[in-house]
């Protein structure tokens, strides 16, 4: 297997995807092609010792860098030999399994769309991230790749979703719930409300294991393996997670640290202290997967450091070994909606 | 050539083609992002050999009639 893996992406460029690439490498037994610039390619894996490049790491090498500061949706396109263009290019020509940059999230959603495509019939491709739960994670789909939304797209996530659960989180039969403000069938706006029927049915004919509308507390609490939400709602959820994560582990810490009594306090639960910031640790995730591209994707955190790199690697190799974009591919009839007629004034 | 136009942009939206008409707003009527307009743009590349749009010239794109009048200025029509 090999995974192309943007070098220049990300805040840590290029020592964090050179470290994660030299990790993956050795632990995974993998190849790994580093796309990038290749002196500065070379300069990293100098700095960590390795002069020449070992057995399974390959560098390709590219230009341009996309920067935060260019147009998302058109920057494959105005930088065609950047580390991104030429990735996914890499990608989509069968030269690579699967794609990992911690670059812009907007250029990668755009590029891997435009340049290695959504499976066919898939209307938007979405971010799933796993989040930490009571239940020992849950896919979130989507996480901000679409603002907006219609029904068709949460039906659509809810599929990938469960296909990724199952075949990448090893969940049988994973519980799907539509993240909502209430249980019952009525609550929401019109896009939940709407969306409820059509999971609903989903349900019913066993394509889905649905279990209705999940608020976000039983959704952190391990409700269900699947969180389907539009965009807009699902970052929001994703973020106050992660602001949660962070005030919670600071008030421990200041807690323990209050007196002697209680930093000995600490000492002795300190395997369970590191136990759970390793849980809210997003170095530890690795990536966000983007489902609904033809080919595997992985978004990597921007702030990565070596290992988030390796675990996004690792998550990349996992994706491409579960088989889902073939699932994906062989029941998006199941996925799609009639074709309607053009409302005037919006979906 | 409008009747292909219109046929296309169905295609990518998921629309049926008779309800697409020159009025019609990418953004406000059929959902788009900016994602979904290069995609297009890119779709008209392949489909009517157009030159690549710039980005503000995609930007610059409200309602499909907007974009025929830009490909009849553009395409040898």
């Amino acid at each position: 297997m090999r995974i192309i893996v943007d070098a220049m992406g990300g805040d840590n460029a290029p020592l964090a995807p050179v470290q994660g690439a030299l990790q993956a490498v050795k632990e995974y037994g993998v190849e790994v092609v580093l796309v990038g610039r290749g002196e500065e390619i070379l300069k990293a894996l100098r700095s960590e010792g390795v002069d020449g490049l070992p057995k399974g790491l390959s560098i390709t090498h590219a230009d341009q860098v996309v920067e935060m500061c260019d147009n998302p949706a058109t920057a494959f396109k105005e930088k065609k030999d950047s580390s991104l263009t030429v990735g996914l290019n890499m990608v989509k020509n069968g030269e690579g399994d699967a794609f990992v940059s911690a670059g812009s999230t907007g250029a990668l959603l755009a590029g891997a769309t435009l340049l290695v495509k959504r499976i066919k019939g898939i209307r938007r491709a979405a971010m799933a991230p796993v989040v930490p739960t009571g239940g020992g994670g849950a896919v979130l789909v989507d996480c901000g790749a679409t603002a907006g939304g219609t029904p068709e797209f949460l039906l659509q996530f809810a599929f990938m979703g469960s296909y990724y659960a199952e075949r990448v989180l090893g969940r049988p039969e994973p519980k799907v719930g539509l993240l909502n403000i209430g249980g019952e069938p009525s609550k929401g706006t019109d896009l939940q409300r709407e969306a409820y029927a059509l999971l609903k049915q989903a349900g019913e004919e066993g394509r889905i294991n649905f279990v209705g509308n999940v608020e976000a507390r039983e959704a952190v609490e391990g409700a269900v393996d699947v969180i389907v939400a539009d965009g807009y709602s699902g970052n929001i959820f994703l973020k106050t997670m992660e602001g949660t994560g962070l005030f919670l582990a600071r008030e421990i810490k200041k807690m323990f640290m209050r007196s002697l009594r209680s930093k000995l306090a600490a000492l002795l639960v300190k395997d369970g202290i590191r136990d759970f910031k390793k849980l809210l640790d997003s170095n530890e995730v690795g990536g966000t997967a983007l489902v609904g591209i033809a080919r595997p994707v992985i978004k990597a955190h921007g702030s990565s450091n070596g290992t988030a790199m390796k675990n996004a690697i690792r998550q990349a190799v996992e994706f491409t070994r579960s088989g889902m974009i073939e699932d994906i591919t062989e029941n998006v009839g199941y996925m799609r909606l009639p074709v309607k007629p053009v409302e005037k004034g919006g979906e | 050539m409008f009747e292909k136009l219109c046929k296309l942009i169905a295609d990518q939206f998921g629309v049926e083609p008779d309800s697409v008409k020159a009025d019609t707003a990418f953004v406000d009527d059929l959902g788009a992002d900016s994602v979904d307009l290069v995609d297009l743009s890119m779709a008209l590349e392949e489909e009517f050999g157009m030159e690549e749009m710039e980005a503000e010239e995609i930007e610059g794109i409200v309602t499909v009639g907007d974009l025929y009048k830009y490909m009849q200025d553009h395409l040898d029509l």
